[in-house]
């Protein structure tokens, strides 16, 4: 991600992104605000209008961070490890798809687990281990003896209602 | 009915092993709100009674009630255990947010609760009766403005319909909307507005200190204690009670609506539910089976007619 | 002084013993609850409710104050120690608090919270006792234009004090306000930005946007790092306040005491403004500017005692009008009915002694908050000496635990991960974070005070100007504005080049 030695001062490929990206967010709030009822009541400022306001604002900051990108003025981050993140990510998406499907617990257990290994921590099955009692304490406490309603599936019913 | 009741725990028996089943009452709403209050005073009394062994409640809050109903007409198809709590605002909801899901696709057991709306003036305020805050609206409808919850709710619904009725073109109401009830009463308490509309509960006791002055009542009848006039009696033919149901899941054989309708009735029939109900402050309206359905359908027809009117569905 | 001995009447009888374990129970689980990031005290208090359901009136009340400032106080651990606010109102508190921990200082900064907490808690719960009609009266005064008049002094102070770079803060900002943009417009029902996703009918969750921001775009920074700097937030010198740091905190803590609980008795006020508007205030007046940011210690002491004070401002409307303000003032009121105690203009008259064993239980909870808090600061501190694979799998866990307890839908849990990634590319390019919330929190407030105060002078702006404290409140807000440009003109003579440009 990061364009490596070269020296201060130069533009940055970073700034023009994210300002397309602002200038972006600023277009999908015109294009929603077009299709809004424009009528104010008797405020006279409508539901439209404040996003518009916003979606100016956003404008005129991307132009700035183009201009504050010409100029070269954008920390560089240090060199990043793909890896981890995509292990963090992963677990993320993992509890997210499969949540409803094997519970919270076991889902939980994933979420721990590749997190633990992103950072480093292998064999991988013994970081979903840890996370399984975790998850299964965490469980236990908060969805039985608390009420908190966590999605069960097969082994919460297993071990708690069985 | 001791028959009947044995019956539908012996056709229950594969899928619940006790005679008495645990139910799990989804609130559509976030904690502390009206829905979230009436899910976990019948968790508490379903208990307390010893109708249900175990009681969860879940909050799925979102869009006046329309994301935890159609999540819940998702999940629980066929599932007896699954409650879930409504009302007249979901009505409205499910109408202003084009919801794909509808009170159709839910089996409705009955109304427990409901709450009868208000209209007030500041103490300061010199209006003194609800025909006079009506001219006042006659004459010039944006200098009449009214505080209440939130947009499409039933207060802007009463609005809309006292409108309607006393001839003024309901697009023109100078409605303020307000999120939560403290906020709105607030901007009523300092003068701010000069009308609010929420339910008689949340005013009874600002009324008492004599700091608002209370019009009218939307009820169809004058209420006990209360000395104040219906609407209907100023003369304007508008009745509008926002009551509280619970129901039951989709797709449910009649053994088991049956079951889950016994359980709501000993609900209603039992002390501790009549003890919980004057702690609260709400009044007892439970109404069951077809009439409740049929109450159902003419209220759904009334409310699509007034926001149209207002203008939030086209 | 008849307030005073009816006062001294609800102290005596909460001192019974079998009262004070109630106390200790109340606090203890509205602390651990409350330490979970995305679990506030709203959903604490309405959890733990049951708990005290069939307990005596007293044992109930205490057990149930406890609970409530238990949760109050419990946010800010994880703000400190882990970068991931339990909720809104202490998301302040982790911009100096984080800083703090990471320079081994994670001690003081949970000790000066505590403390805060605690002389915030006691202050303002005595002028609730005894102002309270007074202070209600004052806040009913103010309408919707007092209040977008007070939103706007908000954004000035806070947008003017984040990060290095104005630039990038006000982006940052800017980004909350798009955010805050998505939802169903609260005045006319008009759906925004939500492509018919019902999830996001009601706007983005604060709670959701923090955890994300925060928590998993910090577990991402870090992991990402390749040579991680050792030992990172190991304990440096003692877990006690200095000197010094009794010094700079007792003043932010009476500052923050008297911001927090005006605020936070105004029924549109809120802890979440009360401690942007402290942060602020410190920022402003402090002797060590060149630590803002950095870990300055008067940066937590402020918002924590700001967001405590006013918890408590809160139940000056409660108790008095019956106006619930706030969620949590909600589920306090079914609190208060669960044994037959109706909040209204007559509940001082009708239940006095109810009331002061109230207030009474409030300050001994606020009490054995203290006291059991502060010798945990201790074991707290040796979470951070866990080892970071099993550290952040437990944040993640435990951030995740927040969303799903409270809303397990997969549009949330997406957005969760969504706004994880912003935030992790956020820290990458030294965009902070915080005004992305703030910007969620008060966008919405701000345009829809100012549309109702439009809307109830029939699009009359001069209505804007018209009352003292509105006229004032802007006025000082322009003040804010304008100063620091007419400097910057005079100083360098190039505007565009200061906005655009960085603090190197």
């Amino acid at each position: 991600m990061s364009e490596g030695f070269s020296p201060e001062r130069r533009p940055r490929r970073a700034a023009f992104v994210i300002a397309a990206g602002l200038a972006g967010l600023a277009a999908l709030i015109l294009v929603d605000a077009a299709g809004l009822k424009q009528d104010g009541g008797y405020a006279g400022v409508g539901p439209a209008d404040v996003p518009r306001i916003v979606a100016y604002g956003l404008l005129g900051l991307a132009v700035m961070t183009v201009v504050s990108g010409l100029r070269g003025d954008l920390p560089r981050p240090p060199r990043q490890a793909p890896a981890p993140v995509l292990w963090i990510l992963g677990g993320l998406v993992a509890q997210l798809a499969l949540l409803h499907v094997v519970g919270f617990v076991i889902s939980g257990a994933l979420l721990f687990g590749m997190t633990a290994r992103g950072f480093g921590q292998r064999p991988l099955w013994k970081a979903v281990a840890v996370g399984l009692v975790l998850s299964l304490v965490i469980y236990g406490v908060f969805d039985r003896l608390l009420k908190l309603n966590l999605p069960g599936g097969p082994l919460e019913l297993l071990i708690f209602r069985g | 009915m001791k028959h009947a009741i044995l019956g539908v725990a012996f056709a229950a028996a594969l899928a619940v092993p006790a005679f008495a089943q645990d139910y799990t009452i989804m609130a559509p709403a976030n904690p502390g709100g009206g829905w979230d209050g009436t899910a976990r005073a019948m968790q508490e009394v379903l208990q307390a009674e010893g109708i249900a062994p175990s009681v969860e409640v879940v909050n799925v809050p979102g869009a006046g009630g329309t994301v935890g109903l159609a999540q819940f007409v998702a999940d629980s198809a066929g599932d007896p255990t699954k409650l879930i709590v409504g009302g007249y605002v979901m009505v409205g909801a499910i109408l202003t947010n084009a919801s794909p899901v509808t009170l159709k696709d839910v089996t409705p057991i009955a109304r427990l609760t409901g709450d009868t709306e208000a209209i007030v003036v500041p103490a300061a305020s010199d209006i003194q009766t609800l025909e006079q805050l009506v001219e006042k609206m006659k004459a010039d409808p944006g200098s009449v403005s009214w505080a209440g919850g939130s947009a499409g709710g039933t207060d802007h619904i009463l609005v809309g319909l006292l409108a309607k009725a006393a001839g003024v073109d309901p697009t023109k109401i100078n409605y303020v909307a307000f999120s939560g009830g403290g906020e709105a009463m607030a901007a009523i308490l300092g003068n701010q507005v000069t009308a609010g509309v929420s339910s008689v509960g949340e005013f009874a006791e600002q009324v008492k200190a004599g700091t608002m002055r209370l019009l009218a009542v939307s009820s169809a009848e004058r209420l006990p204690g209360i000395e104040a006039p219906t609407i209907k009696e100023a003369g304007f033919d508008v009745v509008v009670e926002n009551w509280r149901m619970v129901a039951a899941a989709p797709g449910l054989t009649p053994e088991q609506v049956a079951k889950i309708s016994g359980d709501i009735e000993k609900l209603n029939s039992s002390e501790g539910w009549t003890k919980m109900l004057a702690d609260k402050g709400w009044t007892n309206t439970y109404l069951a089976g077809d009439a409740f359905a049929a109450q159902l359908d003419a209220d759904i027809a009334a409310t699509e007619t007034v926001l149209r009117d207002i203008g939030l569905v086209k | 002084m008849e307030s005073f001995s009816l006062l001294m009447q609800g102290l005596s009888t909460a001192l019974d013993p079998v009262i004070l374990l109630y106390a200790l129970i109340g606090v203890t689980l509205g602390t651990a609850v409350g330490v979970l990031p995305g679990i506030g005290p709203a959903l604490t208090v309405a959890l733990l409710l049951p708990v005290t359901y069939g307990l005596d009136p007293a044992g109930s009340l205490i057990m149930f104050a406890g609970i409530y400032y238990g949760g109050m106080y419990g946010g800010s651990t994880t703000s400190i120690l882990l970068n991931t606010p339990g909720e809104s109102a202490s998301i302040v508190t982790a911009i100096e608090g984080n800083q703090m921990a990471r320079q081994g200082r994670g001690g003081p900064a949970l000790a000066t919270a505590a403390i805060g907490s605690f002389v915030a808690g006691l202050i303002a719960t005595l002028l609730l006792a005894f102002l309270a009609p007074q202070v209600v009266k004052l806040a009913l005064t103010l309408g919707p234009r007092e209040y977008f008049a007070l939103m706007v002094l908000a954004f000035v102070t806070v947008s003017a004090t984040f990060g290095d770079s104005s630039l990038r803060g006000l982006t940052s900002l800017f980004i909350g306000l798009a955010l805050a943009c998505v939802g169903i417009d609260g005045l006319t029902g008009a759906a925004r930005l939500t492509y018919g996703v019902p999830q996001l009918m009601d706007g983005i969750e604060t709670t959701t946007l923090a955890v994300a921001l925060f928590a998993i775009g910090e577990a991402l920074a870090v992991a990402a790092i390749r040579e991680p700097p050792d030992g990172m937030h190991r304990v440096r010198g003692s877990v006690k306040m200095t000197g010094e740091d009794w010094r700079r905190s007792w003043k932010a803590w009476l500052r923050g005491t008297f911001i927090g609980f005006p605020i936070g008795s105004m029924p549109a006020g809120g802890a979440d403004v009360a401690s942007f508007l402290s942060y602020a205030a410190e920022r402003k007046l402090t002797k060590h500017p060149e630590e803002f940011g950095k870990g300055a210690i008067e940066g937590v002491a402020g918002p924590e005692a700001a967001n405590n004070a006013a918890a408590a401002g809160t139940l000056v409307p409660l108790l008095t009008l019956g106006l619930p303000t706030t969620a949590t003032a909600a589920i306090m009121l079914a609190g208060f009915q669960q044994f037959g105690l109706q909040p209204g203009p007559l509940l001082f008259v009708m239940n006095a002694e109810l009331v002061w064993g109230l207030i009474a239980s409030l300050l001994i909870a606020n009490v054995m908050l203290v006291v059991l808090n502060l010798p945990l600061i201790g074991l707290w501190i040796k979470l951070l000496s866990i080892p970071r694979p099993w550290l952040y799998g437990g944040i993640l866990l435990f951030a995740t635990l927040g969303t799903i307890g409270v809303n397990a839908s997969p549009v949330e849990l997406g957005m969760l991960i969504l706004f994880g990634v912003m935030g992790y590319g956020m820290r990458l390019y030294g965009y902070p974070v915080a005004p992305v919330v703030v910007g969620l929190i008060l966008g919405p407030m701000a345009e829809q005070q100012l549309r109702r105060a439009l809307a109830i002078a029939q699009g009359d702006w001069t209505t804007l100007v018209s009352t003292p404290v509105s006229a004032t409140l802007l006025g000082i807000s322009a003040v804010f504005l304008v100063v620091p440009m007419l400097m910057r003109l005079r100083g360098r003579g190039q505007v565009l080049s200061q906005v655009a440009g960085d603090a190197d």
